[in-house]
């Protein structure tokens, strides 16, 4: 339907029935904003306006639209802001301007109502394999705040989307909601202005209450360092409770999963996972470079894609860095004024990238037998009792996958095992990974001490 | 209708509600005072769509009704009006006749049925000391911008810092701050008056002594005390982030008398140039503070100045008119002038009293 058109019919209409004065005088400056299961919007510039649209000629308007508009339903009024005529500067000005300086006063870019970044929206999120879960839960979240997955828990590791998720969920109810109150917060600012409400005695602990409970949707972003904040958890537990009693939605991000949160109370824990707990994990390849694609149409650049599979290939997991990197070849870019050569941009990307830590195959061993609790020398050992064995299969494993070194000189170092009994434990750990997310853990964390 | 009241209440009430009434609108019906008697009270509504204003007086009415009267006849008639006695007021067709002891008036009415209604503002509600929330606008609304252009900036910004209602306004070339302390604050992320509707809010409660109450919500605000209820239309926008340029520290001091300063500045712009540019010459080392202007027309000036100096060098130039403005909300005898480099903006306030802060932006030379 053609909201433009259907309100310039009805006008006319309108125009009909009144003085020329009234009708310039009140239906100036409106239009519909939007149709919203049969109920139409009606924008106007001001509380004068729509109190007298609603009290005078609110039955005329109803009429028109109606008649105009079978499905129509109700019509309401919502204040709108006028753009004005931003181009129009006055020439006059010029001069004076040039002379005066002005104070560097930057607009202040996000809403200080809500927190929210208007720059995180849905549709700059690029969405892959490593977070179409997260992504379709939050779409669903928006379809129906409070009622699918309350609360909503996203963990990933740092720079994967997280924050942009939270806001773009924040930034489309907000958006697609007019009467829903949108919070978002840090749970950093959460414990701070807590802390603050005891501190201004009891008359602001109850406002400290008050002001967290009055949203239709939280938003409290790197929940993580809840740990240690006993009191902190207590006021998020009552929070919690009253919104989700409310069916109000509640959004967390972490970069753990909640049970590996230390010192997170039991009844906090249970109830994050009441909802839905989903992670971003890192991206692949092909999403990265999907990532840097969209990246340089916002920026309206145009790289070499071998370039781009440069960047994509070298950079791996944090799509921050990933950002990062790019932002350097565009400043360079636009500096030179000229497309980079490949050569050009690995000179520049020399300091991005990551240097891979040159770790011995004893440092490996070190790790693992740390890792469970056993002495390192036994690993060399010919032994087969059941915990060193399968600490030197993981070693072997890891050797192997990890850090490329090859099967006969794997055994050679490891006690001078046969490169068979090495490629026996490295499939055996491979295949036992599969299904058993316990090792998977254990591997993972072995696999972080190394970087 | 038929009513009687006393002359200086209505007469009071007339000249303050036509302020506000629209001028050159499309629509007639708004240039007019509706007059409501019901119950015990004579209401006077106008609006002119940006502001509306109602107050209420008490009169003895014998028959209930409500007429609409050109503003601009009423306050005329009103203001020449000098009895101190009460007055008559009642209709017949569509005429207002109006009687005093030594007159008769009889006015045309306008008919009240297109007369818009004022819209109730229901959000958030706070009480305050009438002097207090006018004392802040008056201190900073006169460095908003005039222009249209940024909506934002042609306003009053209002909002909460921990025990103070802070008032802030700027035209982007200088800017002035404002902290009034009140006790018991909730918490205001921000609200934008537009400067057009400041002059008028200020009439009508600038010399009011006592409370009132303060509410506003997304897109209105409104004054009200036992008679007076105005309300103002709030600009939808966000004020620019003001604090971040509020410099912290600085690398020359002037402490000054202000009527010092102030004759000087007077006497400068004699000489200063269409664009009232003046210049400050600060030398703490050789404690010379020394003002100049020269105009190729008219001649130039220089005049010395007696102030504690302490700091580097410095030598800028700026409008004079921004420095004048400020001197209005500043109480105290000596102001402090705080100045960081020639292209950085300088600080005015006052020498004891840190509430009031300006920041004036230099010229380009």
């Amino acid at each position: 339907m053609d909201t433009k058109q259907l309100w310039k019919n009805c006008l006319v209409e309108i125009e009909e029935g009144m003085s020329k004065a009234n009708f310039s005088t009140w239906f100036k400056n409106t239009s519909i904003i939007k149709e919203e299961l049969g109920i139409i919007y009606v924008g106007v510039p001001n509380e004068f306006v729509r109190d007298w649209l609603k009290n005078k000629y609110h039955k005329l308007i109803t009429k028109t639209v109606a008649d105009a508009y079978e499905s129509m339903r109700a019509v309401e009024y919502l204040i709108t802001k006028i753009e004005t005529n931003k181009q129009e500067l006055p020439k006059l000005n010029e001069a004076f301007v040039n002379v005066n300086k002005e104070l560097p006063l930057r607009d202040l870019y996000i809403d200080k109502e809500d927190n929210l970044n208007p720059r995180y929206k849905f549709d700059s999120f690029i969405v892959g394999s490593f977070n179409e879960l997260a992504y379709s839960a939050a779409q669903h979240i928006v379809e129906k705040p409070g009622i699918n997955y309350n609360p909503f828990f996203v963990y990933g590791g740092t720079g994967l989307g997280k924050t942009h998720l939270l806001q773009a969920i924040g930034n489309a109810i907000k958006e697609k909601y007019a009467d829903k109150k949108v919070h978002y917060i840090t749970l950093e600012k959460f414990a701070t202005d807590l802390v603050n409400s005891f501190q201004a005695g009891n008359n602001k602990a109850n406002a400290f209450k008050e002001k967290y409970r009055k949203y239709d949707l939280l938003i409290i972003d790197d929940i993580q360092f809840i740990g240690k904040m006993e009191t902190t958890q207590e006021q998020l537990f009552h929070t919690f409770n009253t919104y989700h009693e409310n069916n109000k939605q509640i959004i967390f991000s972490s970069d753990k999963h909640p049970n590996y949160i230390p010192e997170l109370a039991d009844r906090l824990k249970s109830r994050f996972a009441q909802g839905m707990i989903v992670d971003i994990s890192e991206p692949a390849y092909e999403s990265r470079l999907a990532i840097l694609k969209v990246k340089l149409q916002e920026q309206n650049i145009d790289l070499e894609p071998e370039i781009l599979e440069y960047v994509a290939s070298t950079i791996e997991g944090n799509i921050r860095e990933l950002e990062g990197s790019l932002n350097t070849i565009i400043c360079q870019y636009r500096l030179k004024n000229r497309p980079l050569s490949l050569a050009e941009v690995k000179t520049l990307m020399k300091n991005n990238i990551k240097p891979k830590k040159n770790v011995s195959i004893k440092d490996v061993v070190k790790v693992v037998s740390d890792h469970y609790n056993l002495d390192e020398a036994s690993i060399y050992e010919k032994t087969r009792r059941k915990e060193i064995v399968r600490a030197r299969q993981v070693v072997m494993y890891l050797l192997r996958e990890d850090f490329n070194v090859s099967y006969p000189l794997i055994g050679q170092k490891l006690g001078g095992k046969d490169h068979t009994t090495v490629i026996h434990s490295y499939l055996k750990i491979k295949n036992d990974l599969k299904n058993d997310p316990q090792l998977l853990q254990e591997i993972e964390t072995i696999r972080t001490m190394f970087k | 209708m038929k009513i009687e009241c006393g002359i200086e209440q209505i007469k009071n009430a007339i000249l303050q509600t036509e302020r506000i009434t629209g001028k050159n609108l499309t629509l007639p019906i708004l240039s007019s005072i509706l007059l409501i008697a019901s119950g015990k009270n004579l209401k006077m509504r106008a609006t002119n769509l940006s502001l509306g204003i109602e107050i209420e007086i008490p009169a003895k009415i014998e028959e209930e009704g409500t007429v609409a009267v050109s503003g601009s006849v009423l306050s005329g008639m009103f203001s020449n009006i000098v009895q101190n006695e009460s007055i008559s007021l009642f209709t017949e067709d569509s005429n207002l006749l109006i009687k005093t002891k030594k007159s008769k008036i009889k006015l045309k009415c306008n008919p009240y049925e297109d007369f818009p209604t004022i819209p109730k503002v229901s959000g958030i509600e706070l009480e305050i000391d009438a002097k207090k929330i006018m004392d802040g606008i008056k201190s900073v609304y006169y460095s908003s911008s005039v222009s249209d252009i940024k909506p934002e900036i042609s306003s009053v910004y209002i909002y909460s810092n921990e025990e103070n209602l802070v008032f802030v306004s700027t035209d982007s070339f200088r800017l002035a701050e404002k902290k009034i302390k009140v006790k018991s604050l909730q918490e205001i992320s921000g609200i934008l008056i537009p400067f057009k509707n400041i002059p008028d809010i200020l009439r009508v409660f600038g010399e009011f002594s006592g409370n009132i109450k303060v509410s506003f919500d997304k897109n209105q605000i409104s004054f009200s005390s036992d008679s007076v209820y105005l309300t103002s239309r709030v600009i939808n926008g966000v004020f620019p982030d003001y604090r971040q340029i509020l410099p912290k520290e600085s690398k020359t001091e002037v402490v000054v008398l202000k009527q010092d300063l102030s004759n000087a500045l007077k006497l400068s712009n004699i000489f200063s140039d269409k664009f009232n540019q003046i210049n400050f010459s600060i030398k703490p080392k050789s404690k010379i503070f020394e003002l100049s202007s020269q105009n190729n027309d008219v001649g130039e000036n220089k005049t010395y100045l007696d102030a504690v100096l302490s700091g580097e060098d410095i030598e800028l130039s700026f409008n004079y008119k921004y420095f004048l403005d400020c001197f209005q909300s500043i109480n105290t005898d000596s102001i402090s002038i705080k100045l960081n480099q020639s292209s950085k903006p300088m600080v005015v306030s006052s020498s004891s009293d840190n509430s009031f802060t300006y920041l004036i932006m230099p010229m380009n030379r």
